[in-house]
């Protein structure tokens, strides 16, 4: 149980660390983009931008 | 989107919503809101937006005006993970130091360090998204990008600390500071996988916000759970007197402490009482080892004078 448990936690604390040198990486410092751990649809057009942003099919 | 994506999203949007007030009643009912306030106000700040994004986003173009739904969606959205990012660093903080309970010690250091570090984060977060070129709305996602992945770091830290050091500090994997931490833990790594699937698959944005869907509702039940089950008691801990886990508890609960003061030298012999230098020339009379020389002598610093008459009166008796 003990090794299984801190195999997990090991396994996502590398997986983090993989994720974020990716997200990290030059090429992508101008399309990084994040969102919450949510069902909810993201908004990702600026606000000031006019129309609902395809809202009504989300 | 495709029809399936859709309804699939809009079923976990309301199981979301519902474990949320489900973790929030139990956490509530089981007279946990003390110890773990910020986990508490992280699940009504979910619960309240979930309910005006799901409320904004039914009413659009019927109730509300389209563009101004989505103005609404857009900045509770927003405002409200920059809101979750900061109260996921003070569920860590408050993790940390009921974890750390037992040794105060390190408890009072490691949350100086960890306020420094949290502090640091926030404000190299919010310095990091000023560019030349910002607007409003893009300095906004920017602090929060930054915000998210520093406490994505922080948390993953903490887990890897709580499950390395469970033992030691008298808990084991059912205890809740383990569960919270794991469903903590959980939730930064799949923020930082999803900031790197983002970068390389944009287009693929709706097939993530599924996955993230699946992924909340099972934090969420790992909360509930750990919550609604009874918690092992605390083991009694026991250290070796050579731990260095006691050893810097023991460094640490001395640290900012105000300093006595000692006489290291200078003492004239006017200061001590006739009857304090008699007890002390009977005593030196008495031991079997002789006086050390002049040079031999170490200027030790001398103990309160009560305490001094105490000893030597306790050697001559004896």
């Amino acid at each position: 149980m003990k090794f299984i448990v801190r195999s997990f936690v090991v396994a996502l604390a590398l997986t983090g660390a993989i994720a974020s040198s990716y997200a990290k990486a030059p090429s992508a410092a101008a399309t990084v983009k994040v969102a919450k751990t949510s069902a909810m649809p993201v908004p990702r057009c600026p606000p000031s931008q006019p129309g609902d942003c395809g809202m009504s099919q989300w | 989107m495709c029809v399936p994506s859709v309804s699939l999203l809009h079923a976990l949007g309301y199981t979301e919503l519902l474990l949320c007030v489900v973790a929030l009643c139990v956490l509530v009912a089981k007279k946990q809101w003390r110890d773990y306030a910020a986990l508490g106000l992280f699940l009504a700040v979910r619960i309240s937006s979930d309910v005006i994004l799901t409320g904004v986003h039914s009413a659009s173009g019927h109730l509300i005006e389209g563009h101004l739904a989505y103005r609404i969606y857009f900045y509770v959205y927003w405002i409200s993970f920059a809101v979750e990012s900061v109260l996921a660093l003070l569920i860590v903080y408050s993790v940390f130091r009921l974890a750390m309970e037992p040794l105060k010690g390190l408890q009072t250091l490691g949350m100086l360090v960890f306020k420094w570090a949290a502090g640091i984060s926030v404000a190299v977060a919010l310095g990091s998204a000023v560019t030349p070129d910002m607007t409003g709305t893009k300095y906004i996602m920017d602090a929060i990008s930054q915000l998210q992945r520093t406490q994505s770091i922080l948390t993953l830290c903490l887990l890897l600390f709580v499950t390395f050091a469970i033992r030691p500090m008298g808990l084991s994997y059912s205890s809740r500071i383990f569960g919270v931490s794991l469903g903590l833990g959980i939730m930064s790594t799949n923020d930082l996988v999803q900031s790197a699937w983002l970068v390389f698959n944009p287009n693929l944005a709706t097939t993530y916000s599924v996955i993230n869907g699946v992924v909340i509702c099972t934090i969420l039940a790992t909360w509930t759970a750990y919550f609604a089950l009874p918690e092992p008691k605390r083991r009694m801990i026991v250290l070796p007197t050579t731990s260095p886990f006691l050893r810097w508890n023991q460094i640490s609960q001395a640290l900012g402490d105000s300093p006595g003061f000692v006489a290291i030298g200078g003492v004239p012999p006017e200061l001590f009482a006739p009857a304090e230098l008699e007890v002390m020339r009977r005593a030196s009379l008495k031991m079997v080892t002789p006086f050390p020389s002049a040079s031999e002598r170490i200027h030790v610093a001398p103990a309160p004078l009560p305490e001094r008459i105490r000893a030597f009166s306790l050697k001559i008796y004896s």
